[in-house]
């Protein structure tokens, strides 16, 4: 395990090996920004959505009541 | 894929035309180095070794969630209700987070992406916005009810709330101090396997074993039947179970940590070997409280640490010091697991640099998110007058009524086969992760009925 000190130091040739020859491609740390694409959303999953978004809305409602009328 | 150039971090150093390796990158090698050398061998203590230096994340997430509140809320139900209904019940809760957890790790092995960024990707800016709000509000809260059950637990042994605080504080520098995900998550696994001392608490209560196995069976009894009060238990023990912090803790710990397709088997292993510690220790926190129902004693009075005093008689001073022991070292492991999460959704949503391997200097913003909200939450928890027990009890109930939003999102990125490729869901997984997503969406509901009409279940009893 590399010591913090070795980490700080610059990067070298062999760990630039070691990292091309046991990381796979996408767990680079520059690749993370690798373009996936965006997935369109059909009708009953935009629905199911909206309806569990108004569902927390309703309850955080019913939550903030709930301690409104403990404290009174 | 397209694939871009990354833009921010240093020091860096270009390997093509287009791909540059960090420090990060190289830490993370070195633990991949060390689990290839252990696949490549055979026998017994190969494979044992391969384990080892694969679990993690999921005894991380699952006795991380076993948190100060978490706790907390056993130690109310077991006061409150005794051996009964909530023993097979916290199982089960234990059982729907196995579900769920198990898929957050697939995701993160199959795709080393974190949960946040997955959902902005794949569903825009929009639903994750949406989705990063929940989290946001769920995480902060939790941690202010983390910070309390410290603040509760080191009462019990005298020290002072500000001192408290800025013990947990430190304890959360130190944590990560290494800049090495491989030493903190080692670090913090020995800490956590700690949560297991509600274990040696409950036998010192000698509970009665016959009641124990009958409940597990029976689900029985249920003092007082349904009511509002018993909803609220209900909803805080499954929000002491499964919460969104955890989808978005496991699955950035497994790609931190660097895990694979080729680690899923084991992922799921690490997995199951936390839901069970982690239910052993829910358990055992209700049976150490339950002998508080068995005198008669009211639940209600008590402030946190409360519990500790009031099984002294019963106990003795060691056995509530172990017990307050526990709620600050659930509340401990749980802080940092929290702000760690929260540093890693602000990393991924915002572009920015997210791994525990990474320097101070390359990771300032990672660093500083983690820092800010824990003390921020441990300020508010210093508030002269807050209701502590009350409060946790309602962030656990909170999480639970965010839970299903989340779920869904996870549910349909575990199915996205642009994504998973073969690692979508199988049919089984779904039917189970359909069943707890409504479950949860049901017993929110009830809450909500039982609050808008509060005597519906005495009319429904015929009471």
């Amino acid at each position: 395990m590399p010591s913090k000190d070795q980490s700080h130091s610059s990067i070298t040739s062999a760990d630039q090996e070691l990292v091309l020859s046991s990381l796979e491609p996408e767990q680079l740390a520059g690749l993370k920004k690798h373009f996936i694409p965006r997935r369109h959303l059909r009708g009953l999953e935009k629905f199911v959505l909206w309806s569990l978004r108004i569902y927390l809305l309703f309850m955080m409602v019913v939550v903030t009541y709930q301690v409104w009328a403990s404290l009174h | 894929m397209g694939i871009g150039p990354r833009t921010r971090g240093t020091p860096q150093t270009v390997i093509q035309e287009n791909v540059v390796i960090t420090h990060e990158d190289v830490d993370r090698a070195h633990d991949r180095v060390r689990v290839s050398a252990a696949r490549a061998q055979r026998g017994f203590f190969s494979r044992f070794r391969l384990l080892w230096l694969l679990v993690g994340p999921g005894i991380l997430v699952m006795l991380g969630e076993n948190d100060g509140p978490s706790m907390l809320s056993y130690a109310a139900t077991g006061a409150r209700f005794g051996i009964g209904f909530f023993i097979p019940f916290v199982v089960l809760t234990f059982c729907m987070a196995l579900v769920v957890q198990e898929m957050t790790m697939r995701l993160g092995s199959a795709t080393h992406r974190g949960h946040a960024e997955l959902i902005f990707v794949r569903f825009g800016p929009f639903w994750g916005w949406f989705s990063m709000i929940d989290l946001g509000i769920g995480n902060f809260l939790t941690l202010i009810t983390e910070f309390i059950a410290i603040r509760a637990g080191l009462g019990f042994f005298g020290v002072p709330p500000w001192a408290a605080v800025v013990s947990a504080l430190v304890f959360l520098c130190l944590a990560v101090i290494t800049h090495r995900y491989w030493t903190w998550e080692r670090t913090l696994l020995a800490i956590a396997v700690f949560n297991l001392v509600f274990v040696p608490v409950a036998v010192l209560t000698h509970p009665n074993w016959h009641s124990v196995g009958r409940a597990l069976i029976t689900w029985r009894p249920l003092p007082g039947g349904l009511s509002q009060d018993t909803l609220i238990i209900v909803l805080a023990d499954i929000g002491a179970t499964v919460t969104p912090w955890m989808l978005f803790f496991q699955q950035s710990a497994t790609v931190d940590k660097g895990l694979t397709r080729k680690d899923i088997h084991l992922g799921r292993i690490d997995t199951v070997v936390g839901a069970a510690l982690a239910a052993i220790a829910a358990v055992a926190t209700i049976l150490a409280t339950a002998p508080l129902f068995a005198h008669h004693m009211t639940a209600e009075n008590f402030q946190a640490a409360e519990f500790a005093q009031a099984l002294q008689p019963l106990i003795g001073r060691f056995g509530a010091a172990l017990f307050a022991l526990g709620i600050v070292e659930a509340g401990m492991v749980a802080s940092v697991t929290i702000s760690i999460s929260s540093a890693y959704a602000f990393g991924e949503v915002a572009g920015r640099p997210h791994s525990l391997n990474l320097p101070m200097a390359e990771g300032r913003a990672f660093y500083s998110v983690l820092f800010l909200c824990a003390a921020a939450a441990g300020a508010i928890v210093l508030i002269p007058g807050l209701p502590l027990v009350y409060v946790v009890l309602l962030v656990n109930v909170v999480a639970v009524l965010a839970m299903p939003p989340a779920l869904v999102f996870l549910f349909m990125l575990a199915n996205d086969r642009e994504v998973m490729g073969d690692l979508v869901s199988p049919r089984w997984a779904n039917i189970l992760a359909t069943g707890v997503v409504i479950f949860l969406t049901l017993a929110g509901l009830l809450f909500g009925i039982s609050v808008i009409a509060p005597n519906i279940f005495a009319f429904l009893g015929g009471k």
